[in-house]
């Protein structure tokens, strides 16, 4: 309890930094932030000049859609908020040598490179996200109940586990690779496949996107929960959460068997 | 015993790599591995409030040998005990009894203000207020970090940040301090006052010191006892003077003479009763001087001046002992030469 007070007051520290950098660079900000949302436009006008095209996807309708795309951002959003360290990790610190600096210190190692930076950028995520999921509530897509709200929560929570393990995981290989930005960079990518219904892609894909790196389980798997009737919240939410805590284990375990593997770099 | 080391090895394995881009897809499916020993066999134990120079040349395994003691390195074999906790397995608990400082590389964060730095490190080591009040009016004496206790780190000179880095080191007031090159590219004033607050540290608190230098000065300033490692294995260990003693046996006499073809004439070894190897003769005409290199064990410096003095006037002495620093440069050759001997006998094998 003692020690998890002083993680709390570190991480306070951190976060008050974070604050103070915002209030500081607000051109920065903002313009990180404008680039993010033209992005994110982007992608939302390709949905819209499909279903121009075509009145359905799959069965799905627009407002569903955009719906799913929204719910999708949102973990996404969170992870790349709270973790976005883990990059450094895997393109810098191993190879390096920077990590030293977290070995020598009487803190958890995971946590040391995670407070260390919020990232401002993610803010646009978590904006466009909540955004979308307004303008598709407001076309009724999904009856509101408390426990959808709760559940809701929980699986945004659970999702963005899901994400940073799997950025964990790829970034511990660094460890024994020294470099492992490109290989988690090919694997964060498959993240873009989150943001539609896994049935429309060929098999192959979703094998990969279901079991491999799961990200099929951090929005269309739990947002069907909530836009279907009749679907059980254990089979989409429940197993959205025990695919968390099992794939955050064993990143976990990798990472900290790196940390053993670990070689430094000489001088 | 604060730290004792047994019998610890490091090799790092690495995969074969050829040259080229044929040889890079051979690498691909080679599964050659290259194993380079780093630290081999190493045991030494350090009582505490000593302060240890640890040196050797570079690619010794110096750093490698400390990143073991601290815990960043998991030894391949053997053990290190810091205070009877073994960093590779209780890595946060001896975490909390050392501080850390390598020359070359910041442990604070480049883009905050020291003290925002210094209330994270307070955080970390779980510093009370009245520990970190007091720590740090100790520090700002010795260190005087007041001066650029706002700025960013990136901001600070190299010799400013030398200082926050061992303020920082220092703040959780460890039992064991290691240093790793702490002087590399500091003028000398400031050096000197890292010297000295080394000094006054260790006095203070009894912290035991152990570090790595390339500069001979640090180790003749501040260390009671040396290591010295080459090629992976230690190969000295023992006190100042002992090293001086059992290497720097050789000695140098320059005498100004009157006249130096009368100097020219004398014959140390007929004389004396030595072999001509113990000792070399050098003249110089500019300065009308004559420098005598001899073994010290052979000759003494009272027959050899006798014996000039006998032949001719000498107007002025200088005698040089052997400095530390051609010392380990000796020994650093001596290390090299059976080294290429070995592989010239491995090749013709």
């Amino acid at each position: 309890m003692k020690e998890l007070k002083r993680y709390g007051r570190l991480y306070k520290v951190f976060v008050a930094q974070f604050f103070k950098y915002l209030v500081q660079s607000r051109v920065d900000f903002l313009i990180g932030l404008m680039g993010f949302f033209l992005t994110q436009a982007a992608g939302i006008a390709f949905l819209y000049l499909v279903f121009e095209q075509i009145p359905t996807l799959a069965d799905w309708t627009l407002p569903q859609l955009i719906f799913i795309y929204g719910f999708a951002q949102i973990p996404r959003g969170l992870d790349h908020l709270f973790t976005d360290n883990i990059w450094m990790v895997s393109w810098w610190y191993v190879v390096n040598g920077q990590f030293d600096r977290y070995m020598l210190r009487p803190m958890n190692l995971f946590f040391q490179v995670i407070c260390e930076k919020l990232q401002p950028d993610a803010l646009g995520e978590l904006m466009v996200g909540i955004l979308l999921l307004a303008m598709s509530l407001s076309n009724g897509v999904v009856a509101i109940s408390g426990t959808k709200i709760i559940l809701f929560i929980i699986s945004m929570i659970a999702g963005a586990v899901i994400y940073t393990s799997i950025k964990l995981l790829f970034a511990s290989f660094a460890f024994w690779m020294k470099v492992s930005g490109p290989v988690l960079y090919t694997a964060y990518q498959l993240a873009d496949f989150a943001k539609y219904p896994t049935e429309i892609y060929a098999k192959g894909i979703r094998f990969i996107i279901t079991w491999i790196i799961p990200f099929g389980f951090v929005a269309y798997l739990p947002a069907s929960y909530f836009l279907k009737p009749g679907v059980s919240p254990w089979s989409t939410i429940g197993l959205e959460c025990m695919l968390a805590v099992v794939f955050f284990a064993i990143s976990y375990g990798v990472f900290h068997f790196g940390t053993k593997a670990y070689e430094s770099a000489g001088n | 015993m604060i730290i004792e080391v047994n019998n610890v090895s490091k090799e790092f394995v690495s995969p074969k790599k050829y040259p080229g881009l044929k040889g890079a897809i051979k690498g691909l499916f080679s599964n050659e591995k290259v194993r380079k020993m780093a630290v081999e066999d190493i045991s030494f134990s350090i009582e505490e409030g000593e302060i240890v120079g640890y040196i050797g040349s570079n690619g010794a395994g110096k750093s490698t040998t400390i990143k073991m003691m601290t815990g960043i390195l998991t030894p391949t074999s053997g053990q290190c005990l810091i205070r009877g906790i073994d960093p590779s397995k209780e890595r946060k608990k001896n975490a909390q009894n050392i501080g850390v400082v390598f020359g070359q590389r910041t442990q604070l964060w480049w883009d905050l203000p020291l003290s925002e730095s210094f209330s994270i490190l307070k955080e970390i080591y779980n510093v009370s207020d009245e520990d970190y009040e007091s720590q740090m009016k100790f520090l700002n004496e010795v260190l005087e970090l007041e001066e650029f206790w706002t700025r960013p780190v990136r901001n600070l000179s190299l010799g400013q940040r030398m200082r926050a880095d061992l303020g920082a080191a220092l703040l959780h007031n460890p039992k064991v301090l290691y240093l790793d090159e702490p002087t590399i590219g500091l003028d000398l004033v400031v050096k000197d006052n890292i010297r000295k607050a080394i000094r006054e540290i260790n006095e203070k608190y009894k912290t035991t010191v152990i570090l790595t230098t390339h500069d001979i000065e640090d180790i003749e300033e501040l260390c009671n006892r040396i290591i010295i490692i080459d090629d992976g294995k230690k190969i000295y260990d023992g006190s100042l003077e002992n090293l001086k003693e059992k290497y720097g046996v050789t000695r140098k006499v320059t005498m100004e003479v009157k006249n130096l073809k009368e100097a020219r004439q004398v014959d140390l070894s007929s004389a004396l009763h030595v072999s001509k190897e113990a000792y070399e003769v050098t003249t110089d005409k500019a300065t009308n001087s004559v420098e005598v290199a001899f073994d010290k064990h052979c000759l003494s410096i009272s027959d050899v001046i006798a014996q000039y003095m006998k032949h001719t006037e000498v107007k002025d002495i200088q005698i040089q002992e052997t400095e530390l620093s051609e010392i380990v440069k000796e020994i650093y050759r001596h290390g090299m030469e059976q080294e290429t001997k070995q592989n010239e006998e491995g090749m013709v094998s």
